[in-house]
C-alpha cells in the first residue's frame, strides 16, 4: 500500500517539523564537541547522522515510498525559515539527506525496516551530504583531509542516523504512539506483550 | 505517492444534498484497533434517523468517541480489524466531527483560512469559499476577525472556530466528542449556545460526561458500557429514571475569591480566573521561583511528565541522590513508591509503560511522580480538566492525600468540583493588554459605548508583524527564487577579490529586506560566524600550507564566497510567508496538494510546537534531569515532544478527514498571491545579483 492516507503524511509532516524545533535545541550538542571542531572542522561529520533522523524514523515509522523525504524538508524547511545560516543550502541538504535515505529502503522495495536497513540508509544519506558539502562548503579543502571528513561521516550515518533512528523507533512503539500506523503492526518493534483494552 | 491522479473528488454532488439532515446507521459494526487484543466495538447495532438531538453518556474508555468515529465513516481499516458497516459519508463534511481538544482541529494561520479549509478540500470556487466562511463565522459565533491566529485564542473561540470549519461545509449531522469539557462554565455555556443554533435542521449526535445543561435540547440519551455495550437507551426522562446517576449534583461554591496567593502547608489553594488570566503562566513563574527544595510540578497534558518507560521508574525520579541532606535511602523510595502506587490504584500496572496508560491513569500516575519525592509545594496546571466523575474523584483523593502529609498544593482549574473542594480561592483578574490572549470569551461589557463591532469576516493574507520592508512586496516564488539565483551565482565567486565586491550590491540592499536593525543582525550573525569557521578551516586545511598568507586570502575568498551564498536568501526568506508559499506551490506550480497542505498546517503549527518543547524540558529540568544540558535529557525530550507530535498528528488526521482531507488530492487553494510589477523588480534583481560574480570575474 503505497497511497498516503491523511494520518501517514500528518506523522510523516509531525516528526519533520518536531525535529525541526527540536534542532533548534540542540546547540548544546554542539558545545559539547565545540573545541574540537575549532581546532579540526572534518570533526563535526560526528554529529551528522543526529540531521538525519527525521527521515529515517519517518521511512521506518509510515514504512512508504516519499516519507523519509517529506520528513526532512520540513524539518529543513522550518530550519530555513526561521533564519537558520546556511539558508537555501538547508533545503538542498535536506534533498540530499532524505533522498539518500530513500535510496536505502527503495534498494529492499520498501519491504525491510531493519536495523541494518536503516544503517544503510544513513550511510547513503551521509555520502549524498558529504559529496554536497565538499562542492559547496569545503571546496578548497586538501582531499585527505576531505576523506577523513567523509569517513566520520558515514560512521555517524550509520550510528546516530540507523542505529539512533532505530531505537527511537521502538521507544515510539513502545509508547503506543504508533499503533494506527504500519510501524505498529510491526511484532518486531512492538513485542507481543500487550495491555489489555485500557480500564482505569 | 498517487497524488494528483484521482478525478473522483465528489464535488458536483456537495451542493445536491448540503444542508438536509441524515441519518446514521451503524450495522454489526465490530472494531480492534491496532495495539489491543480485544474489539472495543462489538457488534453494534445503532440507528439515529435525521433530525434527532442524542447523547451518548457512559464512563471513560466505554468506547464513546470510537462510536463518534464510526458514525462519521472515519474508522481506519488500514488501522485495525474491521467488520460491518460503518456509513461511508458521500460528499466532503457530510458530517461535521467536533474533538474534545479543539487545537487539534486548527490547520491554517488565521481563523479565515481554517474556516476555509473544508471547502478548499471539496475544490469548491474561490468566491463561494469567502460566501461560506463568512455564513459559517457568524453561525458559530466566532466573534474575531478573520485575520487572527487561530492558536492564539481561547479554547471556547477555538470551540467555535472548529464548529465553523464543519459547517462551512453544510454537514448533515453534527458528531461532537466532549466538546465543552476542557471549557470554564461560561465559555462552556457560551459554545453549547452556538452548538445548539447551529444544530437547527441537522442530526446531532454529542459525548459528555456532564449532561445536566444539554437535557432539555435532547431526543434521547443512549448509556454505553464496557466495550459500547448500550446498556439503556431511550428518551431522556426514561433513561434518567433508571440510572439516576447519571445526573449529578452541582458542587458546592467553594471558598471565596481573593486577591491574595495564599500558600498554606497541607492546605489546597485554587488559582482561578477566566482563560487568558495567566493561570498557566503564575503556575510556571511559581514553578521556576528559586528555592532550596524543587517543588513537585504536574503539567496539563500528563504525558508531557514522563521520562522513563515503566510506571514505578516514574515515581523512583530523579534516579540519582542529589544534594538534599535528608534525601530518603533507597529502599524508603521503594516503600513510598509502593505505597502511592497502591493508593492511586496503580499497582497492577507498575511494569507498563506510562504512555500505555489511559487518561485518567496518566494523570494520577503524573500526580504521584510529583509527590514521590515528598515536595513541600505541589504545583498542578487543570488537573482534573477532561475527567469523568469517578476519574476527577480519584484524582481529588491524591490531592488531599498530599494535603494530608502536609504539602501546599496549588491547582491552575476551572472545575467548579475542584474548586469546592479548595481551602482557599485566589481569582486571577484580566490584566488589560493582554496581547497574546484572546478576551473575546469573557462576557461582553453590557451597554457598551457605541453600537457593537462585528469581526470583520475577510480571508486576506496572514498578516505580517513588525515595519513593513520592500520585500513584503513580492510574491513568495520570486522571493525563492533570488535566494537560489544567488546561491547559484556564488560559484563564481573564484577569487578574494571578486568575492568582496560581490558582497557590496549585499549590503547595499540589505534595508529592503530587514525590520529593525538588531533583527537583520540576528539573522545575519550565524551566517558571519560560518563565515570565519569556514575562513579559518580553509586556512587550516586546504590545499595552500597551512595558514601561510595564500592560505588566508584563500580563506577570505571562502568566506566571502559562502556569504553570497546563504546572505540573499535569509534575508529575502524574511518576507516568505508559509501561508502563501504553499498555496504558490499548490497552485502556480501544482506539487501535490495533500503533501503541501499538510505541509503547511504543520508549519503553521510550530510555536504550539515550541511551546510544548519548553514545557517538556521544565517539567524535566523540575524533576531533576537537567533541561537541555545532557544528551540523556536532549534526547529524553525529543522522544517526548516525538510522542506528543505523533499523537496530536493521529487527531488532526481525523480532524483533516472529516473537513474531506482524504480525497482532496485537486483543491483550491484561497489565498494565492499575484505577481505584480514588484516582482519583475525583484526577478531583474535576483537575475543581476545572480551573475554579478561571473561578470566581475571576467571583467577583472
Amino acid at each position: 500500500m503505497t497511497r498516503f492516507r491523511t494520518i501517514d503524511l500528518l506523522v510523516t509532516v509531525a516528526i519533520g517539523a518536531a525535529f525541526g524545533v527540536a534542532f533548534l535545541g540542540y546547540g548544546a550538542l554542539y558545545s559539547l564537541i565545540g573545541p574540537l571542531t575549532a581546532a579540526f572542522k572534518p570533526a563535526e561529520g560526528l554529529l551528522a547522522g543526529i540531521w538525519f533522523l527525521p527521515a529515517i524514523l519517518a521511512a521506518l515509522i509510515v514504512r512508504k515510498p516519499g516519507a523519509a523525504l517529506l520528513a526532512e524538508l520540513i524539518a529543513a524547511a522550518l530550519e530555513m525559515l526561521l533564519g537558520g545560516q546556511w539558508a537555501w543550502g538547508t533545503m538542498i541538504s535536506g534533498l540530499l539527506q532524505g533522498g539518500g535515505v530513500e535510496l536505502g529502503f527503495a534498494l529492499l522495495a520498501y519491504r525491510r525496516f531493519t536495523l541494518p536497513v536503516a544503517m544503510l540508509a544513513g550511510v547513503f544519506a551521509a555520502a549524498l551530504e558529504w559529496v554536497y558539502e565538499r562542492f559547496a562548503y569545503y571546496p578548497e579543502m586538501s582531499w585527505p583531509f576531505a576523506l577523513v571528513m567523509l569517513a566520520f561521516f558515514l560512521a555517524s550515518g550509520a550510528v546516530l542516523g540507523g542505529v539512533l533512528g532505530r531505537a527511537a523507533t521502538r521507544a515510539l512503539a513502545a509508547t503506543g504512539a504508533l499503533d494506527a500506523l504500519p510501524a505498529g503492526r510491526d511484532r518486531a518493534l512492538t513485542g507481543t506483550e500487550r495491555r489489555p483494552a485500557a480500564v482505569s | 505517492m498517487t497524488e494528483g491522479t484521482t478525478s473522483d473528488v465528489a464535488v458536483p454532488s456537495v451542493e445536491a444534498r448540503s444542508g438536509q439532515a441524515r441519518e446514521l446507521r451503524l450495522q454489526g459494526l465490530t472494531w480492534r484497533p491496532q495495539g489491543r487484543d480485544e474489539p472495543t466495538l462489538d457488534g453494534l447495532d445503532l440507528t439515529i434517523p435525521a433530525g434527532q438531538r442524542v447523547l451518548l453518556a457512559g464512563p471513560s474508555g466505554a468506547g464513546k468517541s470510537t462510536v463518534l468515529r464510526a458514525l462519521a465513516g472515519l474508522l481506519d481499516p488500514e488501522a485495525g480489524d474491521l467488520d460491518g458497516d460503518q456509513p461511508i459519508p458521500e460528499r466532503p463534511g457530510e458530517r461535521g466531527l467536533l474533538l474534545q481538544n479543539p487545537v487539534h482541529a486548527i490547520v491554517a494561520a488565521t481563523v479565515g483560512r481554517d474556516t476555509a479549509f473544508g471547502p478548499e478540500n471539496a475544490a469548491l470556487p474561490a468566491d463561494e469559499i469567502r460566501e461560506r466562511v463568512t455564513a459559517a463565522l457568524d453561525a458559530a459565533r466566532v466573534d474575531v476577525d478573520a485575520s487572527r491566529d487561530p492558536l492564539r485564542t481561547s479554547g471556547g473561540q477555538q470551540q467555535r472556530i472548529a464548529l465553523a470549519g464543519a459547517l462551512a461545509l453544510h454537514p448533515g449531522a453534527l458528531l461532537l466528542d466532549e466538546p465543552t469539557s476542557m471549557l470554564d462554565l461560561d465559555t462552556a455555556d457560551r459554545v453549547r449556545e452556538a452548538i445548539l443554533a447551529a444544530a437547527a435542521g441537522r442530526t446531532l449526535v454529542l459525548a459528555e460526561h456532564r449532561i445536566e445543561p444539554w437535557l432539555e435540547h435532547l431526543d434521547r440519551i443512549i448509556l454505553l458500557g464496557p466495550d459500547a455495550t448500550i446498556l439503556a437507551d431511550g428518551p431522556p426522562a426514561t433513561v434518567l429514571a433508571a440510572h439516576p446517576a447519571l445526573r449529578e449534583a452541582e458542587p458546592g461554591s467553594g471558598p471565596v475569591p481573593e486577591a491574595e496567593l495564599r500558600r498554606v502547608p497541607g492546605a489546597l489553594t485554587v488559582i482561578t480566573g477566566s482563560s487568558g488570566a495567566g493561570k498557566t503562566t503564575l503556575l510556571r513563574a511559581l514553578a521556576d521561583e528559586p528555592r532550596d527544595a524543587r517543588p513537585g510540578y504536574v503539567p496539563q497534558n500528563p504525558e508531557h511528565s514522563f521520562v522513563v518507560t515503566t510506571v514505578r521508574g516514574e515515581l523512583m525520579v530523579p534516579l540519582r541522590e542529589d544534594r538534599d541532606v535528608d534525601t530518603p535511602t533507597w529502599r524508603e523510595r521503594t516503600a513510598r513508591a509502593e505505597e502511592l502506587l497502591a493508593a492511586a490504584d496503580l499497582s497492577h500496572l507498575a511494569e507498563a509503560n506510562p504512555h500505555r496508560l489511559s487518561g485518567g491513569e496518566q494523570r494520577r500516575l503524573a500526580i504521584l511522580g510529583a509527590l514521590a519525592p515528598r515536595p513541600e509545594l505541589l504545583l498542578l496546571d487543570e488537573p482534573t480538566v477532561g475527567l469523568d466523575r469517578e476519574r476527577r474523584e480519584a484524582v481529588l483523593a491524591l490531592l488531599d492525600a498530599a494535603r494530608a502529609e502536609g504539602c501546599t498544593v496549588l491547582a491552575a482549574t476551572h472545575d467548579p468540583h475542584l474548586i469546592a473542594r479548595a481551602d482557599h480561592r485566589h481569582e486571577l483578574v484580566d490584566e488589560p493588554g493582554r496581547a497574546s490572549h484572546d478576551r473575546a470569551d469573557a462576557p461582553a461589557p453590557q451597554a457598551a459605548a457605541g453600537p457593537d463591532r462585528m469581526p470583520d469576516r475577510t480571508i486576506g493574507p496572514v498578516p505580517r508583524t513588525g515595519r513593513p520592508v520592500a520585500a513584503d512586496r513580492l510574491n513568495p516564488l520570486t522571493l525563492c527564487l533570488i535566494g537560489l539565483l544567488t546561491a547559484a551565482g556564488s560559484f563564481a565567486v573564484q577569487s578574494w577579490q571578486v568575492g568582496l565586491l560581490s558582497l557590496i550590491p549585499l549590503v547595499l540592499l540589505a534595508p529592503l529586506a530587514v525590520r529593525t536593525l538588531r533583527g537583520g543582525l540576528l539573522r545575519l550573525a550565524p551566517i558571519l560566524f560560518s563565515a570565519l569557521t569556514l575562513a579559518w578551516t580553509t586556512a587550516l586545511l586546504g590545499t595552500a600550507p597551512p595558514l601561510s598568507g595564500e592560505a588566508w586570502l584563500l580563506g577570505l575568498k571562502e568566506a566571502c564566497r559562502i556569504t553570497v551564498f546563504v546572505a540573499p536568501g535569509v534575508l529575502a526568506l524574511g518576507s516568505v510567508d508559509v501561508t502563501a508559499l504553499g498555496d504558490s506551490l499548490g497552485a502556480r506550480l501544482r506539487l501535490p496538494a495533500r503533501p503541501v497542505a499538510a505541509s503547511v498546517s504543520a508549519l503553521v503549527r510550530t510555536g504550539h510546537l515550541g511551546q510544548r518543547w519548553g514545557e517538556i524540558t521544565r517539567v524535566r529540568r523540575l524533576r531533576g534531569l537537567g533541561g537541555t544540558r545532557s544528551l540523556r535529557a536532549v534526547a529524553g525530550s525529543t522522544l517526548a515532544l516525538l510522542v506528543d507530535a505523533l499523537r496530536g498528528a493521529e487527531q488532526q488526521a481525523l480532524a483533516m478527514d472529516a473537513r474531506g482531507f482524504a480525497r482532496a488530492t485537486r483543491r483550491t487553494w484561497t489565498g494565492v498571491p499575484p505577481f505584480r510589477a514588484a516582482d519583475a523588480v525583484g526577478l531583474a534583481l535576483g537575475v543581476a545579483l545572480g551573475l554579478l560574480p561571473l561578470v566581475l570575474t571576467l571583467a577583472l
